[in-house]
This record gives C-alpha cells, structure tokens and sequence, in this order.
C-alpha cells in the first residue's frame, strides 16, 4: 500500500528510482549478493549493547522486556563538572523508554544501556550530552541511540572529538536527524548514521539517501511506543525513527560481530528498500 | 601592564559594545508589546493552518527555570496562558530540552499521561505536536498545536510546516530579548573593557546609562558619550581608560549616519 505523499520523506523519491542515483554503491557486483537474510537472518540482537542516551529507561516496563543490564545517569558534580553515577532504572519523560520498545522490537535480544542525559533540570545539556555519550564509549558499547543534539558551537570540537572515538572503537552511533534548520551536532558528521522519519507503518522498512547528511529514513510517524509508567501510545518524530536503525544495526551486528560503522553503513544501504536490485528486501527468516 | 586591557581586548571589547549599541537600537524601534504580538499572531495562524482546538507558545524563562505559556489560540487555548511547567516535565520540555519535534496521538487514552500539566492549562488533549523553537543562540521555547480536527495524527508534512513556524517565532523572539538582556550585555562588555579596573557599581551606572540611551535616541554612540561623560564618581585613571575607549567607539560611529 502506498503511503500518501505527504508521508515520505522529500528525498526518499528519487532514490526510489535506484537507476538515476549517485548512491550507486549498492548496485557494485559484490553487494549485489547482500540481501537481508544474509545481513541479519536468524539474528536477535544476542550479545549486543546499544546505550541509549536520552531520558532513562524504565526498565519494568513491558516493551523493556527484561533486556534493560545497566543504568546511569550524568549529573554536575559540585564543582559543576559532568559526572556519571548509577541511576534507578526509571525513565523521567518515557521517552527513553519508548526508543528501547522500538530497538527490542527488531532486536529482542539486545542489552539495553540506559544513560540518562535529560531531566532533573539538568544544566549545561550539552557537556553533560558529551560526557554520557563519552562513558557509553569508555563501556564498549556497539550502539549508541542518540535523539538529542547540541546546536553549541562551543560544543563542535567536542562531539566531533567523540565522532571519532566511538568511529575507532567500532560503536554506531546512531542519531535522530534535526528537521529544524539550524547546525546540530553530532547528527552532521559523516560517521553518525543520521536518520529521518518517513510515514510508512512497517518497522523493517527503511531507505538509504544519497545525499547526506541524513542518511537513512525509517519510520517515525504514528509509531506506536512504549512511554512512562509502563503506559503506551503512538508518537510521531524523527527520534523514533532513529531507533529503528538502531535495533537493524544490533541486529547486523550480533550476527556479524565486530564489522566497523562504516561496514554496516554499506551493509544497510545494500539492502534498504530503495536500493536497485528487486531482491535487496528479501524478508529475513527470523528465529 | 597586567591590569591595562590590551589593544585586542579594547578592540573585541569596544566591538561587543557596538553590536550591543546597533542592536538595542533595533530592539527600540519595536514596540514594547511587539513580541507579545508577532507570538499572537505566530499561533493563530498555526490554529488557523492546522484546524486545530489550540496552539500555543511557551518561552524558556530562568529563576527559577520553567517553561511559560505566554500566547495561546483556539477555544481550548485560553486555559493555558500565562501557566508555567518545569523544562524537565511533559513533552514541552522533552521538546524543549532536546531540541526534537514530536507528536502524540491517543493522547487521553493514557490516563497518566502529563496528566497534571494538561489538568491546570484546563483541557486533555487527544493528540498534540510540539516542536522547539530554535535559532543559532540555541532553544527559547516549544510551539504546540493540539488536536488537529481532520485528523487523529500529524504527518511528516505536519511537522516541517509546524518547523517553518517555529522558525519565524525564534528569529522574532531573539530580536525582542536583545532589549531585554542589554544592561546584561553591557555589563559584560564594560567589565571586560575595564578588566577589572572599575567597581561594580560603576560598570552598573555605565550600562544602565548606555541601555536607557537606546531607547530614547537614534543615535547610540553619539548618546554614549554624553552619558558616560556625565558618570561623576569615575577616578582619574578609569576616566582616561574611558577615553580610550570612547576615541575608539567614535572611530565606529563616525562610520554610521549621524546628526550634524
């Protein structure tokens, strides 16, 4: 069923049409053998820690699944530096919550780790941002969720510091894109994968753009998520459409252990719904 | 040496004092209520584009720090004017505090849901967006539309429209606070140009003097003069560093259109 127009993203049109696209990576001969049953078949996310940094999770919540292993949360020490420390595992918004219902929906058996960056009238959001996404390296985790953004200039060296890192240390960052049209980091440089919401109600479907610096749409309208005090509802952004991505790329990479941001990159755009080859999305057994 | 500015700190310093000047000088033109207004009417066209029962707009306000709701539209809107709701609370200040857009829908079907913020504004929302309103100086507030009538949910098209709204309300809301903060940014200008070499009540009466200038004369740098020449209870030295300053300033100002 085609979605209405007004649902799909505005880059989303051409690449459809693969032919007329400069993204042509995932028509090379050796890509063409890549389908999602090879990507992710089988794989449940097992053995793979994606950190959400955002605004807690709520880790009785149903949609949580038990799957929630670590949570803190970053706070001003009294000399107002960002520090880390052990959180309870609550959520203060439900919004945390809801991106850990959506990555455990395509990844049931990921390690969810809450790092908790929003609420408590946290000020200097954007060095205690820095510092959570900084610990969630330092842990090894594979996958970062990100659904915030820092419009510091002050805070580009930074983020672009901690772009890097997690690049070096094989971690995803995954990061909501902004649709308001002002600079934000670090959902603009070239190692995040930045994603956009598009209308369609299918979590597996998702698409690569050629022409970043969003890279990836996947569904972010009228998805229904999980929210505060175990409650549920249906939420429309651009920062439940990066979850998605997420819980794909915790998928690849418990099936394919140790491949680097930009390997699973190539990997998702091989297999998007708007790459050429009319088998790219053949559906995946899932176990 | 150690307590004289520089000739970069005079420059960056006497510059800082110039755009301050130039803007205040912009901020004057407008009218006290212009912000108030240009809000006003940000939100009924919102409420108007959307069919919605109400938009509304709350701004960032510190000490202590709060959400504000300071313009509403719709009949559901009324309620929520002029009520305050913590930036760490309900999904204004999710929006707020992460610079995302959002929307739910199926809203009154969470019974808890932000229920106590939605109590005191005087009506329950069945689905709302919410964006922030966001400019280079980083976020000032959340624009929110409630219930669009044809519809129970917002599209993607829904919310880049709602973004390109709350653009124009962040630009007009910058330009009015530069009124607002001005003895603030004075203060700060001045402290800096005196590098410590004049007492704070001095550097007060100096950007009380500059700030009040703006809105009284076309012509901020030619007042600045007269202003800080009649500050009586500057010492020798600091009259001299004024001097200076102002020798640079007139350098400036010379370059704008003045009075002859």
């Amino acid at each position: 069923m085609p979605p209405p127009d007004d649902d799909l993203p505005a880059w989303s049109g051409p690449f459809v049409d693969a032919g007329a696209s400069p993204g042509s990576l995932a028509r090379s001969a050796g890509l063409q053998s890549i389908d999602r049953d090879w990507a992710w078949g089988r794989a449940t996310g097992k053995r793979v820690r994606v950190a959400i940094i955002d605004s807690g999770v709520e880790g009785s919540h149903p949609k949580v699944r038990g799957r929630l292993v670590e949570s803190v949360a970053v706070q001003l020490s009294a000399d107002g530096d960002p520090e880390v420390v052990p959180d309870e595992p609550q959520d203060l918004f439900g919004h945390g919550t809801a991106c850990a219902g959506i990555i455990l929906g395509l990844a049931p058996e990921a390690e969810i780790v809450s790092v908790r960056v929003l609420g408590a009238d946290l000020k200097g959001k954007g060095a205690a941002f820095a510092r959570g996404l900084e610990w969630a390296i330092e842990r090894g985790v594979q996958v970062a969720n990100l659904s915030l953004s820092s419009k510091s200039e002050a805070m580009y060296p930074v983020f672009h510091e901690l772009a890097d890192d997690a690049y070096f240390h094989n971690v995803a960052l995954v990061s909501a894109a902004n649709n308001v049209p002002v600079q934000s980091y670090p959902s603009l440089f070239s190692s995040v994968l930045s994603v956009a919401a598009h209308g369609e109600p299918d979590p597996w479907r998702f698409y690569y753009n050629p022409r970043p610096p969003v890279e990836f749409g996947a569904w972010g309208v009228d998805v229904p998520i999980a929210w505060k005090d175990g409650t549920e509802t249906a939420a429309t952004g651009n920062s439940f459409a990066a979850p998605h991505i997420a819980g794909l790329v915790a998928l690849i990479l418990s099936k394919h252990p140790g491949l680097t941001p930009f390997e699973v990159k190539a990997i998702l755009a091989a297999v998007a719904d708007n790459a050429a080859g009319s088998d790219a999305r053949r559906t995946p057994a899932i176990s | 040496m150690n307590d004289e500015p520089t000739g970069d700190e005079l420059t960056d310093a006497v510059q800082a004092l110039r755009a301050v000047a130039l803007r205040g000088a912009v901020a004057a033109r407008m009218e006290a209520d212009s912000e108030q207004r240009l809000l006003q009417s940000i939100v009924d066209a919102t409420l108007r584009l959307f069919d919605a029962e109400a938009a509304s707009i709350a701004l960032f306000e510190p000490d202590p720090d709060r959400l504000e709701f300071r313009v509403a539209a719709g009949p559901q809107g009324a309620g929520a004017i002029g009520k305050s709701v913590k930036p760490s609370q309900g999904i204004a200040g999710f929006v707020f505090s992460t610079g995302q857009a959002l929307a739910l829908s199926d809203v009154a079907s969470d019974p808890r849901f932000d229920r106590s913020t939605a109590e005191r504004t005087g009506y329950l929302p069945r689905s709302l967006a919410a964006v922030p309103l966001v400019d280079e100086g980083g976020a000032h507030g959340v624009l929110q539309v409630l219930d669009k009538r044809s519809s129970p949910t917002f599209s993607l098209r829904d919310m880049e429209l709602l973004a390109v709204f709350a653009t124009q309300a962040a630009t007009a809301i910058a330009a009015a606070r530069v009124q607002r903060d001005l003895p603030t940014l004075l203060r700060s200008a001045i402290g800096a140009v005196a590098n410590g070499s004049l007492s704070s009540p001095q550097i007060d009466a100096l950007a009380t003097a500059a700030a009040d200038l703006d809105r009284q004369a076309e012509l901020p740098f030619w007042t600045l003069v007269d202003h800080v020449s009649s500050v009586r209870n500057l010492g020798e030295r600091e009259l001299s560093l004024l001097a200076d300053i102002l020798s640079v300033v007139a350098i400036h100002g010379a370059r704008a259109p003045r009075r002859r």
